[in-house]
């Protein structure tokens, strides 16, 4: 089966203290720890555009926080379920476009359409999830990477052209006085005030998949992702645990979508293109997708690569070459390699000053 | 006009065979899928223009699945067969990375701008065909994929290097056991794909001319080829390569809004229906 | 596996922390990189113009050309000591012709590199794209390619300005031609976007007034790299007339295997809208003999300072500019007076006047409409003709401003 071998992540206590009121202390303080470190996280990361005051960077660290929801959806699915989706543009871009056509075409007030541009993709998601999550290996793979063309090709279709604009795309244009979240649509390019909103849905998408990786449920699906024959027999169902979690993957993917059409106040067929497909799996990969973080920290770096090196033409190879790289040598990605780095350190220190 | 358009979908449905036929060939004795073949496209349409002014069209035809063919052999030592032991999955992904990779050096080498490359003087021209003209160079492709066609069923199906292909691909391990060669096996296999997709490279360069874009844009009806025909069937990719560049062609006739979903509702459908292609005999 | 490494770090800890250092890091990198956006400038500051054309595909070749006529037209007044002793800077940068990396890098030049002028841009939906931001980027669009009529209609801008004939204009100088050709029953092949579906319908409504018929309107998606299908549909499709609306590499694709196929030779008249221009006679050759095609500019157009133009460009480059070149020096010129008009490189003061821009150009006088941000100048229809070996302009006629376009789109409110 495939699998690219993380850490165990089994939330078991250490060696049991032997006293029945001991386990409560350390577990309490810890989960606090855990708790205080995400909103310090959250807090500090609110108060990033009072620290970086030129609009260029701040842009990419937007950007980056959009992709890095896609990344993560993409990355919760492949490393917990073993399923890689080259297809998470479809919900990713079905999401946008649904935000665009409802609030461009229909008139909607911008907050409504984008709940229901979320909501259109996970129901596509859970659709497609349905029909797909049993095939293994490659066969989903090339589905997802199907299905996601197939999309392309719909948003392009001269029939459609009055919905989608086909290749010119859709400018989005709020109705006459909307607002979103109290910004009008000109705020809404303007990097430092969409960044809140960024950082925030980013946050909270990174709790939400950590804490249903920790939890019961998380464990299923990794007792799938190993062996889908064992857990059968051993009563479970490998369906529906399969199935939660590609639903779950497909709506951070329109979620992210929708925060994409927010910021760019345009789609075009690419957010559903190959390319787009292609990279938002590898920024996932390259960070490290055995983690949480690892994969926002990937399209962090693939925005700032796309930022630089777009002009000169060479961000497919250098994306490439990181892919070929993580694949061959640093297995368990960027993330990985700076753990292992940092316990290498780690150890090397102590053991110097026990000399 | 419908032997016209007829004709159209030949050609292309032909291209398209020669080049499943090397990607089946891989995706059968290794069992993954080389997302690179694309790239091993473009590099056979981009030596063939450089050839092309040196050695003429004939020359290119025959230089570039050489040259291709290296590269086949280079990705069986240098990627292949180091990860032998990692995961299906993995290593196709490494070929998709080797795609970006080789494609960006080519545009590099050779510039973003599209290279035109004159097919051979002597098919320049339209031939009559039940009355309406038709371009002799598409005629060449559609008869150049026939001979390739046979030829390696005839290969496969006669030889006995064929025979320990096919062993290998139904069972690797136990064609092993039984004394094949499967490392040497390999290397042929990946010359072999490298050269077809070399081949059809050199006859597209003057049919769809020359252009950064090629490779990509062939990729995913070519994986749906090779997908939808089954798991390493040659037999399975060619028929497949003929039905959809006809019912491309012929369904743009009709309703092209639909037809253009076609390959991908065919891909979907048959591996939701059997995961191991209509001809396949191995589940992935 | 323990939880815990030999050397007491957590796993989950260790990432934690990589978490906190990534988003200090962020911080820090951001903020090395130094409070950014253009400052206000006071005195001699430059003209900071940057151009944003493709690196590749279709158009890659015009965006080449842009640059090149950019170039010449600040090395030009540089050498005269500038504009009102400002000196004109260029920047170019190339894209992959997305719309999302045009604008990406749009800011990039606006906020590290300090332009406020932003040219080069082929695309329409690139301009589509960009427009919505330049508020908000305090940058001005000069737009010298593309075509789109929404683009100076229900998406007018205030920070935007088109220099190039609409496709409405455009067509305009193609329609009032179509009486005098001998074909009644028309083919329209047009490429799959915006601009090609405008003058579709444009040069239908043309075809109609005139008293003719069009049997047949196919659109092929850009890049097309196999135009067999749609050929063999317009030889099936008994027209007399064939429209043609291709670009660049597209426009060489169908032409070349048109004659494959021998299409040409089973037409009356042939009219071609954006897919002949100078650089490529030399591809054509005699496939395009005979054909009709819109003109944006010629370079025998006779007014004094279009013969100074294409002199000064002759013994620079040894060949006669063609319209890519000539639109974008135009915009350069009109740019320039604008700046000078109004003593500043501020875009609100520069936009100011350039709406009302009036001046001689090398197309002749020009003027900018206010109601939408469109450049008034007159378009043309030419004859192609194979002779003496090489591809030349025949009987250029000339169609006013007044006539292609005499109002402004109601659907712009600017």
């Amino acid at each position: 089966m495939t699998t690219f071998s993380p850490p165990t992540e089994a939330d078991q206590d250490p060696v049991p203290s032997g006293r029945p009121g001991a386990r409560r202390g350390p577990r309490v303080s810890r989960r606090a720890w855990r708790a205080a470190a995400v909103v310090a996280v959250f807090v500090i990361g609110l108060g990033l555009p009072v620290v970086v005051s030129n609009p260029y960077y701040l842009g990419i660290a937007t950007d980056g926080a959009v992709l890095g929801i896609l990344a993560l959806s993409i990355g919760f699915l492949a490393s917990r379920c073993g399923l890689i989706s080259l297809g998470h543009t479809t919900f990713f871009g079905l999401a946008a476009y649904t935000f665009a056509i409802s609030t461009t075409n229909w008139g909607w007030a911008p907050l409504v359409a984008a709940l229901f541009a979320v909501l259109v993709g996970s129901a596509v998601g859970a659709l497609v999830g349905a029909a797909i999550v049993r095939t293994p290996g490659i066969g989903f793979l090339v589905l997802t990477l199907a299905i996601g063309q197939a999309f392309y090709q719909l948003s392009v279709q001269t029939a459609l052209r009055p919905l989608t604009g086909t290749y010119d795309g859709i400018p989005i244009i709020y109705a006459d006085g909307q607002t979103m979240l109290g910004r009008d649509q000109a705020d809404m390019g303007d990097a430092s005030q969409f960044w809140p909103i960024a950082w925030t849905v980013l946050i909270g998408f990174v709790v939400v998949v950590t804490l249903v990786t920790r939890s019961r449920f998380g464990r299923t699906i990794e007792a799938v992702r190993e062996n889908e024959e064992r857990a059968r027999f051993s009563g479970l169902n490998t369906f529906t645990p399969r199935l939660l979690a590609f639903m779950l993957s497909a709506t951070g993917a329109s979620v992210a979508g929708v925060l994409f059409a927010l910021k760019a106040n345009y789609v075009s067929p690419n957010v559903f293109s190959f390319v787009t497909a292609g990279d938002s799996v590898i920024a996932a990969l390259v960070g490290g997708w055995t983690t949480a973080v690892g994969p926002v920290i990937g399209a962090v770096l693939y925005v700032f690569g796309q930022s630089e090196l777009g002009a000169t033409g060479n961000l497919q190879l250098f994306t490439g070459i990181a892919l070929v790289v993580t694949i061959a040598f640093l297995r368990t990605g960027i993330v990985g390699a700076l753990t292992s780095l940092w316990s290498l350190a780690r150890r090397v220190l102590l053991t110097r000053r026990t000399r | 006009m419908s032997i016209a358009n007829l004709l159209n979908g030949v050609a292309f449905g032909a291209l398209l065979l020669i080049l499943s036929s090397g990607l089946a060939l891989i995706y059968g004795l290794r069992g993954v899928i080389n997302f690179a073949h694309g790239a091993l496209y473009m590099l056979g349409a981009y030596v063939a223009y450089q050839s092309v002014g040196a050695l003429g069209f004939w020359g290119a035809l025959v230089v570039a699945p050489l040259v291709v063919a290296v590269a086949g052999v280079a990705l069986e030592l240098g990627v292949f067969r180091p990860l032998e032991h990692r995961s299906h999955v993995e290593v196709g992904l490494v070929t998709f990375g080797l795609a970006m990779i080789i494609e960006r050096v080519i545009v590099l080498i050779w510039g973003e701008d599209t290279l035109p490359v004159e097919g051979p003087g002597g098919l320049a021209g339209t031939v009559s065909v039940f009355g309406s003209g038709y371009p002799a160079y598409r005629l060449f492709i559609i008869a150049t994929a026939a001979v390739m066609a046979v030829g390696l069923f005839v290969w496969l199906q006669r030889s006995r290097t064929g025979l320990h292909i096919r062993a290998t691909s139904q069972d690797p391990e136990m064609a092993e056991i039984l004394g094949v060669n499967v490392s040497r096996l390999s290397l042929l296999v990946m010359a072999v794909g490298g050269a077809l997709a070399g081949v059809a490279g050199a006859l597209a360069a003057p049919y769809f001319s020359v252009q950064p874009s090629m490779g990509q844009a062939i990729l995913i009806p070519v994986l749906i080829v090779v997908v939808v025909g089954g798991v390493g069937s040659v037999g399975g990719a060619m028929t497949a390569a003929l039905v959809l560049g006809i019912g491309q062609t012929l369904g743009n006739v009709w309703a092209p809004s639909v037809t253009v979903l076609l390959p991908y509702v065919l891909v979907i459908g048959v591996l939701l229906w059997r995961p191991t292609g209509i001809a396949g005999k191995r589940v992935v | 596996m323990n939880r815990f490494t030999r050397d007491g770090s957590s796993p989950r800890r260790v990432r934690r922390c990589i978490a906190l250092l990534a988003v200090t890091a962020m911080a820090t990198l951001a903020a090395c990189g130094g409070a950014g956006g253009s400052g206000s400038g006071s005195g001699d500051e430059p003209i900071k113009i940057a151009l944003i054309p493709p690196s590749g595909g279709v158009f890659a070749i015009y965006g080449r050309d842009t640059i090149k006529a950019w170039e010449f037209a600040a090395d030009e007044v540089n050498a005269a000591g500038g504009v009102d002793g400002r000196k004109v800077e260029i920047t170019a940068v190339e894209t992959d012709g997305t719309p999302a990396a045009t604008v990406r890098a749009a800011r990039r030049a606006v906020t590290q590199d300090g332009a406020r002028f932003i040219g080069g841009i082929i695309t329409s939906p690139e301009v589509a794209a960009l427009q919505p931001q330049l508020p908000s980027m305090n940058a001005l669009l000069l737009n010298s390619s593309a075509v789109d009529d929404p683009l100076t209609g229900e998406q007018c801008n205030a920070n935007a300005f088109r220099f190039v004939q609409n496709t409405r204009m455009a067509i305009g100088g193609v329609a009032s031609s179509l009486k005098d050709l001998p074909a009644k029953k028309w083919a329209i092949m047009a490429v799959d976007y915006s601009a090609g579906r405008t003058s579709a319908k444009a040069f239908t409504k043309a075809v109609e007034a005139s008293g003719g018929e069009v049997v047949m309107t196919q659109f092929a998606p850009q890049p097309t790299a196999d135009f067999g299908s749609f050929i063999t549909k317009l030889q099936g499709s008994g027209a007399d007339g064939l429209y043609v609306h291709e670009n660049g590499v597209d426009a060489q694709a169908f032409v070349n295997q048109g004659t494959q196929f021998n299409l040409f030779d089973s037409f009356k008249s042939i009219v071609s809208f954006k897919v002949i221009n100078e650089p490529l006679f030399e591809t054509f050759g005699q496939k395009v003999d005979g054909f009709n095609a819109d003109l944006g500019y010629a370079h025998q157009l006779d007014n004094p300072e279009n013969a100074a133009f294409v002199k000064a460009w002759k013994d620079e480059f040894g060949s006669d500019p063609y319209h890519v070149e000539a639109d974008n020096y135009l915009t350069a010129q009109a740019l320039f007076k604008a700046v000078e008009d109004a003593g500043s490189v501020e875009p609100k003061d520069v936009a100011a006047t350039m709406e009302k821009l009036s001046m001689d150009s090398i197309v002749g006088p020009i003027e900018m409409r206010g109601a939408d941000h469109q450049l008034q100048r007159s378009s043309y229809f030419a004859g192609v003709k194979f002779a003496d070996g090489q591809l030349g302009w025949d009987d250029i006629t000339e169609i006013p401003a007044s006539q292609t376009t005499p109002t402004a789109d109601p659907a712009c409110k600017l």
